[in-house]
């Protein structure tokens, strides 16, 4: 399965794909797709059997989605965000 | 959107911007201004009697435009994000100095290609200063650096800022006796293009810059970050079309539209080491604000109330630039305003070191 994380900041993104890397995912940073969000921030795409690579989501997760055949699927997001 | 449409989709917005850019001044703004939002903010806020110079005094429909386009695209394409608390107070202090930054060089990042573009060499010192503060920025991006969440807000909240764009747009059309308009001769704050052209110019500018999230930081910013060319194709391509257009007015003898020197160029100075600095400031200060002053104002109109307290602090920068002799002139930087870039060094650094290391603690 391939999921894109963002972030509130580019220093999450880099500390979470280090997680991600830490457990065996493939992860690597990059701008957040249009097609996403109109932020112009950083994101992770990642791939990995599960979505969350560690049990607890760190601060800076703003949120993350599932690459689908039709989009994107959300399967978290901050709260109040 | 696959990568390749994105690209395409960005050289185009870019040219169209340039074309617009490079006609705005033919249709009466002041020379290698077809768009500057430091310039245009500026004018703003005299306008409004925040500063009393009065030859940069006029409510810029550009800025309008931008936001409202801005707006106006975001609620259709159901992208309208009322969103902010992301250290707004800190915001504002950036956004202070970044116009101070601006107005030491004379132009935003925006006005620094188009006076690329006119052939002013300049801005080739502003350039390069831009791309060091841009270098500078990352640094601390590299390091922790954040300016923390943003929290969802109602959509009062987020659609203020466009509320007052139109409050200003009624302001400028009814001219009341309280608003201050350059008079004509007076400067660069007589110089402009009918209303209707600038504030089309301004929506088509802002929707398209919207769709793109064309920035003129985040295109070098993406270079050095993920070797990511997508968003400074967009800059290339607005310096290209205006930089055509210029040479194609010049050459038809609708006027002089391109001189390649340093001396006698339109609203700039000829001071090297200052438009470095200045440009340095302002590249640094917006990679810490997520994006140049266009994007703060694309940004505020999808409902970024952190953004439009930036544009707020750009304004209040813009008056106290004017206030106390820190904005350049077409002689030079001013001492005031030397010492003003000095302390915006200081004071953005401090914010960039107190927002990187001590969050790394946590």
């Amino acid at each position: 399965m391939i999921y894109i994380a963002t972030f509130y900041s580019h220093f999450g993104a880099i500390r979470y794909r280090k997680m991600c890397e830490k457990n065996h995912f493939t992860a690597k940073i990059m701008p957040v797709p249009r097609d996403l969000s109109s932020s112009c921030g950083t994101c992770v795409r990642y791939e990995g059997e599960q979505a969350f690579p560690e049990s607890e989501y760190p601060e800076e997760l703003e949120q993350v989605v599932q690459l689908t055949e039709n989009g994107y699927q959300t399967l978290y997001r901050a709260k109040d965000s | 959107m696959n990568l390749k449409n994105e690209t395409t989709g960005m050289i185009v917005t870019g040219a169209v911007i340039g074309v617009i850019a490079a006609f705005l001044v033919l249709f009466g703004n002041p020379a290698n201004m077809g768009f500057c939002i430091a310039c245009f903010l500026r004018d703003t806020s005299g306008a409004l009697g925040l500063h009393t110079a009065g030859a940069v005094q006029y409510i810029r429909p550009e800025i309008i435009g931008l936001v409202l386009g801005s707006f106006i695209l975001a609620i259709s394409k159901k992208e309208f994000a009322p969103r902010g608390g992301s250290s707004p107070m800190t915001r504002f202090v950036i956004g202070f100095f970044v116009m101070i930054g601006c107005l030491m060089f004379l132009g935003c990042p925006f006005r620094m290609i188009l006076r690329l573009a006119g052939g002013d060499l300049n801005a080739v010192f502003g350039l390069l200063g831009f791309i060091c503060g841009i270098l500078g920025g990352v640094f601390f991006l590299n390091r922790g650096y954040s300016l923390k969440r943003t929290y969802k807000l109602s959509v009062a909240e987020g659609a203020g800022f466009s509320v007052v764009q139109a409050a200003l747009l009624i302001l400028l059309l009814a001219a009341p006796a309280f608003i201050h308009f350059s008079e004509a001769g007076a400067g660069p704050g007589a110089q402009h293009a009918p209303v209707i052209i600038s504030l089309a110019a301004g929506l088509i500018v802002g929707g398209l810059a919207q769709r793109t999230r064309l920035c003129m930081v985040g295109g070098i910013r993406d270079l050095v970050l993920f070797r990511e060319w997508k968003l400074l194709i967009g800059f290339v391509a607005v310096l290209a079309a205006a930089l055509l257009c210029n040479l194609i007015f010049t050459v038809t003898g609708t006027g002089s539209y391109f001189t390649l020197s340093m001396a006698a160029q339109p609203v700039a100075h000829t001071d090297g080491v200052w438009n470095f600095l200045g440009m340095a400031l302002v590249g640094l200060g917006c990679v810490l604000l997520g994006g140049c002053p266009l994007r703060q104002l694309v940004l505020a109109g999808e409902g970024n109330s952190d953004s439009a307290i930036t544009v707020i602090g750009l304004m209040t920068g813009a008056a106290f630039a004017h206030n106390f002799g820190l904005a350049s002139s077409a002689s030079g930087p001013t001492l005031n305003g030397k010492i003003a870039v000095m302390i915006g060094f200081c004071v953005i650094l401090s914010i960039a070191g107190m927002n990187t290391f001590a969050g790394k603690r946590k």
